[in-house]
């Protein structure tokens, strides 16, 4: 807690994808592209195909605007923004890894050079200078690759590097050569999607169908490296983080749901509309199949940062930017001793460094909705309790003051009125409401935490003993502090939940 | 627990860090002097015919690849403030947030203008207009530039501004600790814009004379602000004169000078290279003033060093090779081409 900490509105995740998702995107584009272009001229020079050759020339245009221009300045654009929206990480990966990133630079050079070049040099450059440059632009790009995939892997699986500190521990990690290879395939894929974007736009029907075929072809080569890798990279995932997302972590699941899904559609259309049917390959389908493409590709980053929680380097440093070796400094001195910029307000603060990054009260992943209604006391021990609950948040490492601050905080932006009236509800439907809010966070029936069996046999009176004592229950779990309209509906609920119902 | 890694440390030696620093920083500006200082003098240059002038055309093809050489050089730098400074400068940049975060986007548009008029017809009456856009979009990037690394060095005003507002929507108040700077920095950019303008002109004597005008000029007014901005630094002018910055500062004006001598002469790699120590002295003089700002507040000598050889070493081979490709590369495209 060095750096101050920027509070937009907008959520954290929303502008990190504003610019991260476009270079990604874009950078991999770049490198794939590298490759379609230089082996389609060479082959087309081979064949004395000067109608190949124009398709190539034409592609190549557009090609560097976007990779060097944009690709480029995202790329800077994501060191402003991982600066800003997470100095601390940053500072980890910087120091560790300046001369990678100083190598990667090396590359880029070329890689920004060779763009020029090779795109002002087609008249200029004989056939053989020319694709000389077009090769060493590849091999430039697919370097850079290979050495911040060793900086981004990290972070999801830094394995020796833990133990030893040691760079190449750190670099050559276990999901290193997986999603080498992955974003590898990634990078052709997108080649091939793109180029059938352009060749969709072809007027001579054999032509273009010979384009198709041939694009369709880089996608598919791509897409089947892919799913191949995909396996390797999941398996190189230690089996422990893989559980707990199965248990707790709804979202990656979801993404990892939606690629899987993604990839079988987009195979499909490949098959398809670039094998079967390449004369139809109308422009609106080339569109159709790029997006589907990047929004696979989104869905894949998704999972690997979505996996990673609750931390940003894992087992080093959680989400929120607390260290994972300074839990008991902060746990005997409090966060806010630890925290270099404070404004005055200690609750905000606290609940910045706490919660912010992945929290707003009202707008992104709003936690008001979920503490309308609640007491003060509710939110202290939610607070408390948020590395218990669904999600794998990161645990809380402040004193029980400090909880109560931001509980403080939390409970001036949320509705006061109960929630049967904030909700219009009565008696089991009140019950279920009161358990999604109260308890449900943490103890999810027939998943995360649940303990719907424990509820089998106990009567009303048992039901209301559990909740007086509930404080007492686990580790870090809130006292039931409902009204009693609350409590009565909460425990007919629970009835209903003991004998398997209202899952 | 206790156990993990500590990450606060410098993987080199402080001095090498340094030079490699002030070198890459040196270069940086040199390509942004090319990018800034030319469109100025392009656009406010007395050239016969203007937008039809061979040089004029030249620089306006040139500058979407000086803008590819100003971002892609500004990397290097950009990697070592953030590995010696990071707690300063990241902690400036969240205070100024939204407008260091628009940057990005500002480049981006600026990019694509001069790239808008490099495509464009020549003597097209877009190409003004579109040079027009960058420059102010460059400026406004020169400002954010000015004010973050002013903040930077100013931790205590940082923390004051943070209390005031959490936002991003700072920019630094106290002006007089940026516009002086900023100024010379401008200032120092139509100076290098001008010699290259004399440089690519000098087969055309309207050319030369226009870069000579800004060359000399901008040389003046560039010292002039230079001065306004050191004696704007009062407090810290005692240190600065007993430190190494006298004499990079002296040196650097002499070389300065020196460099406008052979301008004249038109001996161009004399005073390019003159011109060029000069920079990498104001570049040192600059680092020093940020040393003696943070002195009580930071001190990058404090910071362990535990150097990784085995990796550098990589990189330096890598650097090397990379120098030897780009020239092999220049030469595929510029050399005599070989038929196939
Ligand atoms: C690393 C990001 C992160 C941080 C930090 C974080 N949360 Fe969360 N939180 C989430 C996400 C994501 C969810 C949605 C869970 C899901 O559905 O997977 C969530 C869900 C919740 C929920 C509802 C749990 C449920 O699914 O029913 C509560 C309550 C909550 N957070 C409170 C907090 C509080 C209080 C803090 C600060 C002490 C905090 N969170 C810090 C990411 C975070
Ligand atoms: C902040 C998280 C959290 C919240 C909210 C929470 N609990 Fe718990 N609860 C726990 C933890 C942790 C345990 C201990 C689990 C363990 O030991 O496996 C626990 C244990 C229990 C147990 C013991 C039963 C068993 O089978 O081990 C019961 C019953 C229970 N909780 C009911 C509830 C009810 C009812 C609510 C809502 C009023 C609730 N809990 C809210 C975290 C929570």
């Amino acid at each position: 807690m060095n750096y101050p900490f920027w509070d937009v509105e907008m959520g954290y995740g929303i502008l990190m994808a504003l610019i991260a998702v476009v270079h990604v995107f874009v950078s991999h584009f770049a490198i794939g592209g590298g490759l379609y272009l230089v082996v389609t001229e060479q082959s087309a020079r081979k064949h004395d195909d000067a109608r190949w050759l124009g398709f190539v020339r034409r592609l190549s245009k557009f090609f560097v605007l976007t990779t060097v221009v944009f690709g480029a300045l995202t790329g800077v654009g994501i060191w402003f923004i991982i600066g800003l929206l997470d100095p601390a990480a940053t500072e980890v990966l910087i120091h560790n890894f300046v001369w990678a990133w100083a190598t990667e630079w090396c590359f880029f050079i070329v890689e920004i050079l060779a763009a020029l070049l090779y795109y002002n040099g087609w008249d200029r450059m004989s056939a053989r200078n020319h694709m000389m440059v077009g090769w060493i632009y590849f091999i430039a790009a697919w370097l850079s690759l290979a050495v911040i995939d060793g900086i981004i892997a990290f972070m999801l699986t830094p394995g020796g590097w833990l133990e030893s500190g040691s760079f190449w521990a750190g670099f050559f990690n276990p999901t290193y050569w997986s999603s080498l290879v992955l974003r590898t395939g990634i990078c052709i894929m997108l080649a091939g999607l793109y180029a059938l974007m352009a060749a969709s736009r072809e007027k001579d029907a054999s032509f273009k169908a010979s384009l198709v075929r041939h694009s369709a072809g880089w996608g598919l080569v791509g897409l089947a490296v892919v799913a191949a890798s995909m396996f390797w990279f999941l398996a190189d995932i230690p089996a422990t983080v893989m559980d707990t997302a199965a248990k707790a972590m709804p979202i990656p699941m979801a993404a990892l749901g939606l690629m899987w899904q993604l990839a079988l559609v987009l195979g499909a259309m490949l098959v398809l509309f670039g094998l079967v049917l390449p004369k139809a390959y109308h422009p609106l389908v080339g569109v159709a199949v790029m997006v589907l493409g990047l929004v696979w590709f989104g869905s894949y980053e998704w999972f690997r940062e979505s996996i990673r929680k609750p931390y940003v380097i894992s087992g080093y440093m959680y989400a929120n930017a607390t260290e994972v070796g300074k839990a008991e400094a902060y746990q005997a001195d409090g966060l806010l001793a630890h925290m270099a910029y404070r404004t005055g307000d200690d609750g905000d603060d606290l609940f910045r460094h706490a919660c912010r990054s992945c929290h707003t009260i009202n707008g992104y992943n709003a936690l008001k909705p979920l503490f309308d209604g609640m007491d003060r006391d509710y939110i202290d021990g939610a607070v408390m309790g948020t590395g218990k609950m669904l999600g794998n948040m990161p645990p809380f490492l402040g004193t029980k003051a400090e909880a109560g601050l931001i509980a403080d905080h939390i409970y001036k932006q949320v509705d006061h009125r109960p929630v049967a009236e904030i909700h219009g509800l009565s008696g089991a439907a009140l019950g279920r409401k009161v358990y999604e809010l109260r308890c449900g966070s943490c103890h999810v029936p027939g998943g995360h935490g649940s303990n719907t069996e424990s509820y089998a046999d106990m009567e009303p009176g048992d039901l209301g003993d559990m909740l007086d004592m509930a404080a007492d229950l686990g580790d870090r779990m809130p006292a039931f502090t409902g009204t009693s309209e609350e409590r009565q509906a909460l425990i007919e609920y629970l009835q209903i939940l003991g004998k398997g119902g209202a899952q | 627990m206790n156990m993990l890694p500590e990450s606060y440390f410098l993987s080199a030696p402080l001095w090498l860090i340094t030079v490699l620093h002030v070198l890459t920083l040196t270069l940086h500006f040199v390509a942004m002097n090319f990018l800034v200082g030319g469109i100025i003098v392009v656009l406010a240059g007395k050239f016969s015919d203007k937008w039809n002038h061979p040089v004029v055309k030249q620089f306006v093809k040139l500058f979407p690849v000086a803008m590819a050489a100003t971002v892609t050089i500004g990397i290097a730098p950009l990697l070592f403030v953030q590995l010696v400074y990071p707690r300063q400068m990241y902690s400036a940049a969240i205070v100024c947030g939204w407008f260091f975060l628009l940057i990005v986007f500002v480049v981006i548009a600026a990019y694509y203008l001069l790239y808008g008029g490099s495509f464009a017809k020549a003597g097209s009456k877009r190409v003004p207009a579109l040079l027009f856009l960058a420059l102010a979009g460059l400026l406004y990037v020169s400002v954010v530039y000015s004010n973050v690394f002013s903040l930077a060095e100013r931790p205590g005003l940082c923390k004051a501004l943070y209390a005031r507002n959490q936002s991003g929507l700072m920019l630094n108040p106290e002006v007089g600790s940026w516009i002086f700077r900023w100024l010379h920095m401008m200032l120092g950019a139509v100076t290098v814009g001008g010699f290259f303008v004399g440089l690519l002109g000098r087969k055309h004597d309207d050319a030369f004379k226009v870069g000579k005008t800004f060359f000399i000029g901008g040389m003046a007014v560039a010292m002039l602000s230079g001065f306004v901005y050191l004696f704007s630094m009062m407090d810290l002018m005692k240190p600065l004169m007993h430190s190494a910055g006298a004499w990079w500062l002296l040196g650097s004006i002499v070389l300065a000078l020196g460099s406008l001598h052979f301008f004249m002469k038109r001996k161009f790699a004399a005073s390019g290279g003159m011109l060029f120590v000069s920079l990498l002295g104001m570049v040192a003089i600059r680092h020093i003033v940020r040393l003696l700002r943070l002195d009580g507040a930071y001190a990058p000598s404090s910071v362990p060093v535990h150097p990784q050889w085995d990796v550098f070493l990589p990189f330096l081979v890598c650097f090397l090779v990379a120098l030897g490709v780009v020239g092999y590369m220049l030469k595929l495209y510029f050399g005599r081409q070989r038929p196939d």
